[in-house]
């Protein structure tokens, strides 16, 4: 502790060389944090859970995964047919329609994708949603209801609420792209919490699968895909044993033959999805990230390198008033492991609040993805990063300090 | 001021390899310093003096011969005991101050404390005193830069004297001032070996500045030589 004020007043020597090297670590720092957000985030994502486990249950054979709506009920209730059957402690139904504000045209400012489903699931089935603070649960439970009392309601993202320069309250009628010929009239009343679901819509799956009724009470026909409208169901299991147990009831039910089903963990279905990405992944986490932090602790040795050519002499009258050698390795190390450790907990602690509360997260669209919360973990990073490279990139100059000889200094300056 | 020696060197010689020449710095030296005493170390440039000074203060080591400052022997110690040893018993006074920059003269005379087991309070009655013998504590927070050279010398003095050493080693302490500051700094040290009976080793090529220590000797090719004042002055 005596120290640290040496160590602290030598980092302001040449204030501008300390300013730029903090500025190269807050900026590596800053992507590194971004990159191990993204790849942080999609582990968890693929990673399994030992509780309140989630399993995705899909076409067997075909993908895109399109089941009949009729397997909706059975599938919910994990295919239980005797009292002994496990069911699931909660479930949900996906129906994906994609669509444009204007008829014949798909662009950015018209696109839309949303997830039909029942309303009240957003707050017990979706991630990140049902796991909301207060304030946004009550907004988001006020926008719920809303849906529930007219089924034409839709969530939009407020990024895509933007692109489509809308806001709630206002109508749009949907042309769908998957659904061809369908079009849905709904009234936008709510948005999602910033974060995940900023370009994602919902829908009351109950509005949707009126419309088909009424595409064949209109048409003479059935629409096209109104047998194979369910893309996937959801259901929470308490443990992995109950997981098991459903997918064995699954597997095994007569119900589902045409098309057959299968069920998988969560985890497996995204990682599944995450399949087309795995080359970028894999160079994000071994080359890209590692060779930032590489570039951070030789940007670091440079700096610290300089510094101690520089005070040689001053090195020199330390060890001649009695510091002995180690002690000035260690004001050497100090002084990048201070410059290190502060600049990247700024960049990072600044990043994580910067990110998540003002741009609502990293835009990364990546499968079904649309942007990635900065995780809590980077409240510690910078400081971990910025300890750990300052230390790599600075431990030889330091050593070099034990070389310096007193005499050898003098016989220059005499 | 008594007869008994605080500094005894004893046979000593100090020599480089440079290639296969052997260059003698010093030559079977032996020189004895009274406790109290003020020893100016005189001679022309490459006769030994400075090497002879970083010999007795620690801060090398002789090829042959023994070095002994009280009843330490110096000249055997190790590295990190040397280091220990110039901390609490040697001061060091320099002809560029050497005062680091980014501390105030406050901060700059406290290193040498900051290395003993001192609280911060008592590390400050210790700063505030040699400040003030140096006449320097109304200027305790003043940077380096701020200083004039004789200022800055006094800040150098005062950390040479801030732990209360056996012996203080000058090199040059005069040669970066003007006459006024070198005779401010020679009355300094002056006062500081009278009063507080402090052993003064100054390597010096000022005969005026010679003149001010108790007994002059004159180095010349790594020996100590028998010469008189005058002869001295004039060489120098």
């Amino acid at each position: 502790m005596k120290f640290f004020m040496l160590i602290f007043k030598n980092l302001r020597r040449n204030l501008l060389r300390s300013l730029l090297t903090s500025a190269g670590v807050m900026v590596l720092v800053f992507v590194i944090t971004l990159i191990w957000s993204i790849l942080g985030f999609l582990d968890i994502a693929t990673s399994e859970k030992t509780s309140n486990f989630k399993g995705i249950v899909t076409e067997k054979w075909s993908i895109p995964s399109q089941m009949p709506f009729a397997y909706a009920s059975t599938l919910e209730n994990g295919a239980a047919r005797e009292d002994t059957d496990e069911k699931p402690i909660d479930s949900m139904t996906w129906q994906f329609f994609i669509g444009s504000t204007e008829k014949g045209k798909m662009g950015f400012n018209s696109f839309l994708f949303a997830f039909c489903m029942e309303p009240k699931k957003l707050l017990t089935m979706m991630d990140e949603l049902d796991s909301l603070q207060p304030g946004p649960r009550a907004e988001l439970d006020k926008a719920i209801k809303e849906m529930e009392k007219n089924r034409q309601g839709i969530l939009v993202g407020q990024k895509r609420l933007a692109a489509l320069e809308k806001k709630v309250g206002d109508r749009i009628k949907i042309f769908g792209t998957n659904y061809r010929d369908l079009e849905l009239e709904c009234e936008i009343v709510g948005t999602f919490p910033l974060g995940r679901y900023d370009n994602n819509s919902c829908i009351n799956r109950d509005y949707l699968n009126a419309s088909l009724d009424a595409y064949k009470a209109s048409k003479g026909k059935p629409h096209p895909l109104a047998n194979k409208t369910m893309n996937l169901v959801w259901v929470k299991v308490p443990n992995k044993d109950t997981f098991t147990k459903v997918s064995g009831q699954i597997d095994n039910s007569p119900m589902f033959t045409s098309p057959p089903v299968k069920i998988e963990t969560a985890s497996s279905g995204v990682s599944n999805f995450l399949a087309a990405y795995k080359d970028l992944l894999t160079i994000l986490r071994w080359v890209l990230a590692p060779s930032i932090i590489a570039t951070l602790a030789v940007v670091i040795s440079n700096a610290i390198s300089i510094n101690v050519r520089e005070r040689r002499k001053e090195m020199a009258i330390l060890k001649v008033i009695g510091f002995q050698p180690n002690q000035i390795v260690f004001l050497v190390l100090g002084e990048a492991i201070l410059l290190g450790v502060v600049a990247g907990s700024i960049s990072s602690i600044g990043t994580y609040f910067f990110v998540n509360r003002v741009l609502g997260g990293i835009p990364f669209p990546i499968a079904f993805f649309s942007s990635f919360p900065v995780l809590d973990g980077a409240l510690w990073w910078g400081a971990a990063i910025g300890f750990a490279t300052s230390f790599a990139g600075s431990i030889l100059p330091a050593l070099s300090t034990r070389s310096i000889k007193v005499v050898d200094v003098f016989s220059k300056v005499a | 001021m008594t007869d008994k020696p605080i500094v005894r060197v004893s046979h000593v010689s100090r020599y480089f390899k440079r290639g296969s020449e052997r260059v003698n710095v010093l030559n079977e030296l032996d020189l004895e310093v009274p406790e109290g005493q003020f020893l100016a170390l005189m001679g022309p440039s490459g006769s030994g003096k400075t090497t002879l000074l970083n010999l007795i203060a620690g801060l090398d080591t002789p090829s042959e011969g023994e070095i002994w400052v009280g009843d330490r022997c110096v000249s055997t110690m190790t590295e990190a005991q040397l280091a220990r040893w110039r901390n609490e018993h040697v001061g060091f006074v320099f002809q560029f101050y050497h005062l680091l920059p980014v501390l105030s003269a406050f901060e700059n005379v406290e290193l040498p404390l900051l290395l003993l087991p001192l609280s911060a309070k008592k590390r400050r009655e210790q700063v505030m005193t040699a400040l003030e013998l140096v006449g320097l504590h109304d200027r305790n927070s003043h940077l380096p830069s701020q200083l004039s050279g004789g200022q800055q010398q006094r800040v150098g003095i005062a950390r040479a004297i801030v732990t209360d050493p056996t012996l203080i080693v000058a090199d040059e302490p005069t040669g970066d001032l003007d006459a006024k500051s070198a005779h401010e700094i020679l009355d300094l040290l002056g006062i500081l070996q009278r009063s507080l009976n402090k052993t003064i080793l100054m390597v010096t090529h000022d005969i005026r500045a010679a003149r001010r220590a108790d007994r002059i000797q004159h180095l010349d090719k790594g020996r100590l030589v028998d010469q008189p004042d005058e002869a001295l002055y004039e060489a120098g």
